[in-house]
């Protein structure tokens, strides 16, 4: 009992280190952002005027509500349309070795290529597709960037263990079809929340394609908090206030996290 | 969240039926002169029925932005914004449309701006693409305050034998770096940020130093024996004179060096001029002041110039409506007003102007100074040479390279960029 | 045996079908774009100049291979990459092993992981420019309450690379964490309960049964963690912009500038195929070491 509480001890120090070192400099943030710029940068640190200025300019003054929404927009829909694709491929790869690993590096490979070269034919694709590429563009561009790292994330976690439950199911007159979604897909759960998750987080943070792609009504969080910067400084006490603010959809998504990644791992005790 | 992506949805469609109204979109970045504009477009849209679209990114995505805007046919920009140095590029690439036709049919007035503005952002080879819009010259900040104190007056006279007073020359400059790097402060801080932060700084340098960058037959002369002399004192002022790490320093961070009191100088864009003054991010409101980068002798200055000017790109879905919001937001009447908010002149009307000048007395300096600037050298491969140039300044300052083998590199490829481009014989 | 030739047709016309619409949608996206780069890459192709008329065989790849400083750039990123990606995974997966057993805690451990990961990555380069600043930044004010001199963060050479991998750490760590803790999550528990009813160590356990069993998550982890660390350039256009000298000139920042500064695409397309047969290179390696496993 004592060795399990003694091991607890060192668990929960070793885990506090590392969330300290994460939320430290968030904290920093945090000041800054209910100061001004001259208080954020006075040594020995001032308390200053403590204040929610800065949020408000943020969300008065900077089209901070539409970026927000776009961002969200775009994630989600991205999302949404390259996880079920991802997850049917990497199936196929996991169980039926569709296309063999020659595919896969295909697939993968397009992800190699620095995207600052692909970015402008990709812009010429769609200047002729659409009259002024979009929000639309920007999300169909995260579809591609975000699917193949998904697929590669859940191959993994179609492996051989759930194969012979798919078999006892396939005999009791179930498709492959209801084998993979009814089987399959609940055990694989963790793996396919972690590649939704890191596949919103990819498109939430994507510059370059939102940059290009984007116009004024369609600005992302990445760009329009980019714009903060500017050649005459960074108004760095909005930008802590926006920052935080963007921080939003951990809330969003934590309820999903909480249920198949966090609860999930429960069982983990007894390993 | 499905209501949220309906609605989305729905307010694209809305966008899309009301562009059939006529919308004039430009690419601008966040600078003060963008939100002076920002405030006075409603009486451009009552007047014209033309609405303006500002889209706002960050300084140097605008180059990433603009190239694939401008290459491709069919662009979304009515009117886009030009930094000096793309302006070779941009003539070079044909992605801007003549203005001469417009102007002369108008007879919109080009003589009011300062002749170096148009040199820099208006006419390339006798024809006009562009409209100068604001300046960046830059300049020295100084502490006045620091200047005036009494016992630092003493102090100087006991240590130089001359009087403290503002400096003249580059020599009684550097003198007084040299002086004010005591008790904790700085005499100088720079901005030693690879590519254009470094490059721009040093540009000062190589002027107040007697230097050119090239001669009459676009031969890189920057490294001469002046412009090694102008780099050994960049980087005795850098790492002797300055605060450390000023060698990763862009504007942003020199700034709030200079901003929170602890450094008597700063070589920089005159627009911080007026960040000085701003109580929510400067401790020295009302102690500091800007002057044009002093030079050899009394007579001559060191400053480099910089502006943006307006254009009309070859791939703009309606240049007459661009033209119409480049004919307002320049006319006399509204680049007063924009002065008057804080905005920073092209036009000698407007820096002589007595109610510009009542509100804001450092007026006449900043036009002194303009006068008094030097023109980095413009041609098709400026971005590039910009890029070289600051990675051998920047290896200099890393002590990874002596200044004498830093410039030769430098000088060896631009040689190498004006041949490409045809400039040199 | 007529039989299972039917199955294997029918397992195969399945696999395809789940394939496909992923294949598609991949394929109408980037098909076109990599086309595009492809051919580029062998021709003079300046933006300033947009055409194909002057055809340059393997001229931008002889080129790219005799500049000394894109191979400099190779070599840092190479640098880079082991450290960025070698120092997240051993700290990554000692949290995630953690954070997997804890019994209490575990929601407010992992709210508290997942906030980098939405940063994204010019801000996170602005914030710790701020944090950081050599005088007016809190971390050296820090350092100096225990009598540290003012560390030259970005300034010097050495330590500017240092920094920019600490900062890339700290916002992409959990990245690691997120993947191994979902791998160890869906990891079965009847070859642990078999394990202790055998009496083994926790040390045999992890050796014996975790890390085996996690190979194939290990592997796809390091992989994609690998690729995007080789994409690294925000946080380089923010931070250093590759100085001091040269000292941070990730490639990307460096294949970034030659295609939108120089605006030399076919160099750039060039350096940029260089980089994909690399990168696939060793991606086969690690594909090939995960079947291993598993086969």
């Amino acid at each position: 009992m004592k060795v399990a509480r003694l091991d607890g001890l060192v668990r929960h120090l070793i885990l506090a280190g590392f969330s300290a070192s994460i939320a430290l400099p968030l904290l920093w943030v945090l000041r800054v952002s209910l100061t001004d710029k001259l208080t954020a940068y006075r040594l020995p640190p001032e308390i200053g005027q403590i204040g929610l200025h800065n949020f408000v300019e943020v969300l008065t003054q900077y089209d901070f509500t539409r970026w927000f929404g776009n961002s969200v927009f775009v994630a989600v829909l991205a999302t949404a349309i390259s996880l079920p694709a991802a997850a049917m491929m990497a199936y196929a790869t996991a169980r039926y070795r569709t296309g063999g690993w020659p595919l896969m590096m295909m697939v993968l490979s397009s992800q190699m290529i620095p995207p600052i070269v692909l970015v402008l034919p990709m812009f010429l694709v769609f200047t002729t597709l659409m009259p002024v590429p979009g929000i639309i563009a920007i999300t169909i561009a995260h579809v591609a960037i975000n699917l193949p790292f998904m697929a590669w994330i859940m191959i993994s976690f179609f492996d051989e263990d759930t194969r012979s439950l798919e078999e006892a199911a396939r005999c009791d007159g179930a498709t492959r079809w209801q084998a993979f979604t009814r089987v399959t897909i609940p055990v694989a759960m963790p793996g396919i929340i972690a590649a939704g998750l890191l596949g919103f987080i990819l498109s939430w943070n994507e510059f370059l394609y939102a940059l290009i792609l984007g116009n004024h009504s369609s600005q992302t969080l990445a760009v329009g908090l980019a714009s903060l910067e500017t050649h005459a400084g960074v108004n760095i006490a909005p930008l802590a206030a926006a920052t935080l603010l963007a921080l939003a959809p951990v809330l969003i998504l934590l309820p999903f996290l909480q249920k198949y990644l966090i609860k999930g791992l429960s069982l983990g005790a007894l390993k | 969240m499905k209501k949220y992506m309906l609605s989305s949805l729905s307010a694209l469609a809305l966008t899309a039926v009301a562009a059939h109204a006529e919308t004039v979109n430009i690419l601008m970045e966040a600078v003060p002169d963008t939100t002076y504009i920002q405030q006075l477009l409603p009486e451009f849209e009552e007047a014209t029925g033309i609405d303006v679209n500002l889209e706002v990114v960050n300084y140097a995505e605008m180059h990433t932005k603009l190239v694939p805007q401008l290459v491709s046919n069919s662009g979304s920009y009515s009117a886009i914004v030009v930094d000096f140095y793309w302006v070779g590029e941009f003539f070079k690439a044909g992605w801007m449309q003549p203005l001469d036709d417009r102007i002369a049919a108008d007879g919109f007035d080009t003589s009011v701006y300062v002749p170096a503005m148009m040199d820099l952002v208006g006419q390339v080879e006798g024809t006009t693409y562009m409209l100068p819009f604001y300046n960046y010259a830059m300049g020295l900040l100084y502490r006045t305050d620091l200047l005036e104190d009494e016992a630092n007056k003493t102090a100087y006279m006991d240590a130089f034998g001359t009087e403290l007073k503002k400096p003249e020359t580059w020599d009684e400059y550097l003198q007084q770096v040299k002086f004010f790097t005591k008790d904790g402060s700085y005499g100088v801080v720079n901005q030693g940020l690879r590519p254009d932060p470094i490059a721009m700084e040093w540009s000062n340098y190589l002027f107040a130093k007697g230097g050119e960058f090239i001669d009459d037959g676009w031969h890189a002369t920057f490294n001469s024996p002046e412009g090694v002399a102008a780099l050994e004192d960049y980087i005795t002022n850098l790492n002797d004179y300055g605060p450390v790490g000023a060698a990763s320093f862009s504007f942003d961070e020199a700034f709030n060096v200079f901003s929170q009191g602890q450094a008597y100088s700063y070589i920089t864009y005159n627009f911080f001029r007026a960040a000085v003054d701003d109580a929510s991010g400067s401790a020295i409101v009302g102690k500091g002041e800007i002057m044009g980068v002093p030079g050899q002798t009394p007579e001559e200055g060191g400053s480099l110039n910089g502006a943006w000017g307006w254009a009309i790109p070859k791939s703009s879905p309606n240049p007459d409506a661009a033209w119409e919001f480049l004919k307002w937001v320049e006319s006399p009447e509204i680049a007063k007003k924009r002065a008057l908010l804080g905005g920073s002149a092209t036009r000698l009307d407007v820096f002589d102007d007595a109610e510009v000048i009542a509100k804001y007395p450092q007026t006449t300096a900043l036009k002194e100074l303009l006068l008094g600037s030097h023109n980095f050298p413009t041609f098709t491969y400026t971005p590039q040479f910009v890029e070289v140039l600051g990675r051998e300044l920047s290896l200099a300052v890393s002590g990874e390279k002596s200044a004498q083998e830093a410039l030769d590199a430098a000088a060896a490829e631009f040689d190498e960029l004006a041949i490409k481009d045809g400039r040199q014989e | 045996m007529a039989h299972v030739t039917t199955m294997e047709r029918e397992n195969r016309r399945f696999g395809w079908l789940l394939t496909a619409p992923g294949l598609v949608l991949l394929a109408a996206v980037v098909l076109f774009p990599i086309v595009w780069a492809g051919i580029t890459s062998f021709f003079n192709y300046s933006l300033i100049f947009p055409g194909y008329d002057d055809f340059a065989g393997l001229g931008n790849y002889a080129k790219a291979a005799d500049d000394g400083e894109f191979l400099h750039s190779a070599w840092i990123t190479l640098l880079f990459v082991v450290a960025v990606v070698g120092i997240q995974f051993v700290a990554g997966f000692v949290v995630a092993l953690m954070l997997n057993d804890a019994r209490r805690g575990k929601t407010v451990y992992y709210l508290i992981l997942l906030c980098p990961l939405l940063i994204n990555p010019v801000v996170v380069g602005l914030m710790w420019r701020m944090i950081l600043h050599p005088t007016l930044g809190i971390v050296n004010w820090l350092l100096g309450t225990v009598g540290i001199e003012p560390v030259n963060w970005l300034g010097a050479p050495d330590m500017a690379f240092w920094t920019v991998v600490l900062v890339d750490i700290w916002h992409q760590v959990s990245f690691m964490v997120v993947l191994l803790l979902a791998g160890l999550s869906a990891l079965p528990a009847e070859p642990y309960e078999a394990a202790r009813v055998d009496g083994a160590t926790p040390f045999q356990r992890f050796w014996h049964i975790t890390l085996p069993m996690m190979k194939p998550v290990i592997v796809v982890t390091l992989l994609i963690r690998m690729i995007f660390a080789i994409k690294t350039y925000d946080i380089i256009y923010i931070m250093t912009r590759g100085g001091p000298g040269v000292a941070t000139d990730l490639i990307s920042y460096f294949i970034y500038r030659r295609a939108f500064v120089s605006l030399d695409l076919g160099e750039a397309c060039a350096m940029a195929a260089m980089l994909l047969i690399v990168i696939a290179g060793l991606t086969a390696v690690l594909w090939r070491s995960m079947r291993q496993v598993q086969d």
